[in-house]
């Protein structure tokens, strides 16, 4: 029975339903399980006896690197959440890379310095039902993050938005721009054409403006009463401008009429600030909303119909 | 009578240095993480009995009950043997393991994806204390894997600690956690028997001897 035990537990180990790798005390792979081979297309013959990290490269210098030396040198054993690591490994199942939560435990040798068994289990399943639940979440929440008139995105979903952009631009070092966008003396349109035509006017804008966002983490807002904010991430000053002049086109080639505007055109026109982070200098968010407000400002004074763009600091 | 335990100043203020030197490591590694500034730092240390610490941990319930707190404890055995547990009230776990994965979940628990992220979280933070006290002691120990808990602090600190309750201390780091503006308090308890508190004090005062003498 005994000069069975270690092909038996060889087999086992190889037969296991998630990826085992053992390392030895050198960083060289000692062991190498048949889910592995599976996975990563790297057969047993090819691994066996090399370094760990001319096997799998990308892994140098991160988190499972670290965990390793945490294993060999320190005796702790170590935990990768899939949520933080994004699928360190490069496994493949189905042609997608299977999300995977990873373990890093020391194994003591007698007679040999300490190795350590990597345990690579997948959770695909799991995190796509994650994904389900968090995006049924998010519609029942967007439910209460809906402007009652105009239907698209209210103040609340603007500073959640805002926020979320703002952090995300600082990691990923890519710039944020934000507009102010302003119906041109909206109180004189209501009191000319009353509250029932000025609560259509603004459907009629938000709709329209709304309609030219393409991507989906574009955002636009009801902002106040009659100002809308835009939400435009990985957009640099150029193409806000663009997108700045678009709008203020668009917004007039509604032809609404409106008698009591001080432009020439005598329809709807809106006046818009714009403010970009850029990529390499993030500003706090206050100073992004604020330098967007107070391009708004400058905009209406030039005389409304009109863009202008202030440098957040 | 409940056993007590005291630290000299001197010896006090080493530990500390030595515990912001591991939680140090733990930002370092939390930040690579993230790719964003996250700050750590251990303000203050306390030694008290584990009935007390359960009742500290407790505070600010109100009438409400006992406060949900969360937990992520690690058993340590070799050198000295200890439960490690890092603990945050429920709602401070929320905002931490969101505030890391940068992403907003509307849900008000922990889903199982982030309660593993919240492991990997205690897991770096402990595993970095621990290591660095056993480095600075040339000691070594052996430690588990990370396991969650949510509950009332006496329902964690009954979970994790196994024995009688009469004879054990607990060691409590308070945590000040820095990230994106947002500060977040937290602890980390070790659960010590008296016996290993005072192999603790003398192992403090050889590193002390060691450091005045090369100074």
């Amino acid at each position: 029975m005994n000069s069975l035990r270690l092909p038996l537990l060889e087999s086992v180990f190889s037969a296991v339903n998630l990826g085992a790798i053992v390392l030895d005390g050198q960083r060289r792979i000692a062991l190498w399980n048949c889910w592995m081979t599976k996975h990563s297309g790297l057969a047993h013959e090819q691994v066996l006896g090399q370094d760990f990290f001319s096997v799998c490269p990308e892994l140098r210098g991160g988190r499972v690197e670290a965990a390793i030396q945490y294993a060999l040198y320190n005796n702790f054993p170590s935990l990768l959440s899939q949520t933080l690591n994004k699928a360190p490994f490069a496994l493949y199942a189905r042609d997608e890379r299977i999300q995977q939560a990873v373990e890093v435990t020391p194994i003591a040798v007698e007679g040999a310095p300490r190795h350590c068994l990597i345990q690579v289990s997948d959770v695909s399943i799991a995190v796509a039902r994650e994904k389900l639940l968090r995006e049924q979440a998010m519609v029942l929440r967007s439910q209460t993050f809906a402007d009652g008139l105009t239907g698209i995105a209210n103040r609340r979903h603007f500073d959640v938005a805002m926020e979320k952009e703002h952090r995300r631009a600082k990691r990923g070092g890519t710039p944020l721009s934000l507009l102010m966008i302003d119906i041109d003396h909206f109180k004189a349109y209501n009191d000319h054409y009353g509250h029932q035509k000025g609560d259509q006017c603004l459907i009629q804008v938000a709709a329209a403006l709304a309609d030219m966002l393409k991507r989906p983490c574009d955002l636009m807002a009801r902002y106040g009463g009659e100002e809308f904010a835009m939400i435009l991430p990985e957009t640099d000053v150029d193409k806000a401008l663009l997108m700045a002049e678009a709008i203020r086109a668009r917004a007039q080639a509604l032809a609404i009429p409106h008698e009591r505007n001080t432009d020439p055109s005598q329809l709807v026109t809106v006046s818009i600030g714009i403010a970009t982070q850029k990529a390499d200098a993030p500003v706090e968010m206050d100073a992004l909303i604020g330098a967007a407000d107070r391009a708004l400002y400058q905009a209406k004074r030039s005389g409304r119909n009109l863009i202008a763009a202030i440098q957040p600091i | 009578m409940l056993p007590t335990f005291t630290l000299s100043e001197l010896e006090n203020d080493a530990l500390i240095e030595i515990f912001n030197i591991g939680v140090g490591h733990a930002a370092a590694s939390m930040s690579a993480i993230v790719n964003e500034a996250v700050r750590m730092s251990v303000p203050s240390i306390s030694f008290i009995p584990r009935v007390e610490a359960a009742r500290l941990l407790g505070a600010g319930s109100g009438d409400s009950g006992p406060e949900r707190i969360c937990g992520v404890s690690q058993h340590y055995d070799g050198a000295f043997e200890t439960e490690a547990i890092l603990m945050f009230p429920e709602d401070k776990s929320l905002e931490i393991v969101r505030l890391m994965v940068g992403e907003a979940v509307p849900l008000k628990e922990l889903t199982e994806m982030e309660q593993e992220a919240m492991c990997e979280i205690g897991n770096i933070m402990l595993n970095s204390c621990v290591g660095t006290l056993a480095n600075i002691f040339q000691r070594e120990l052996h430690g588990s894997l990370p396991q969650y808990h949510v509950g009332t602090s006496d329902q964690i600190l009954s979970a994790t600690a196994a024995g009688s309750q009469a004879d054990t201390v607990v060691l409590m780091l308070h945590i000040d956690f820095l990230l994106e503006k947002h500060q977040i308090h937290g602890y980390v308890a070790f659960v010590l028997a008296i016996s290993a508190l005072h192999d603790l004090k003398d192992q403090i005062n050889l590193y002390i001897a060691r450091v005045m003498g090369q100074a």
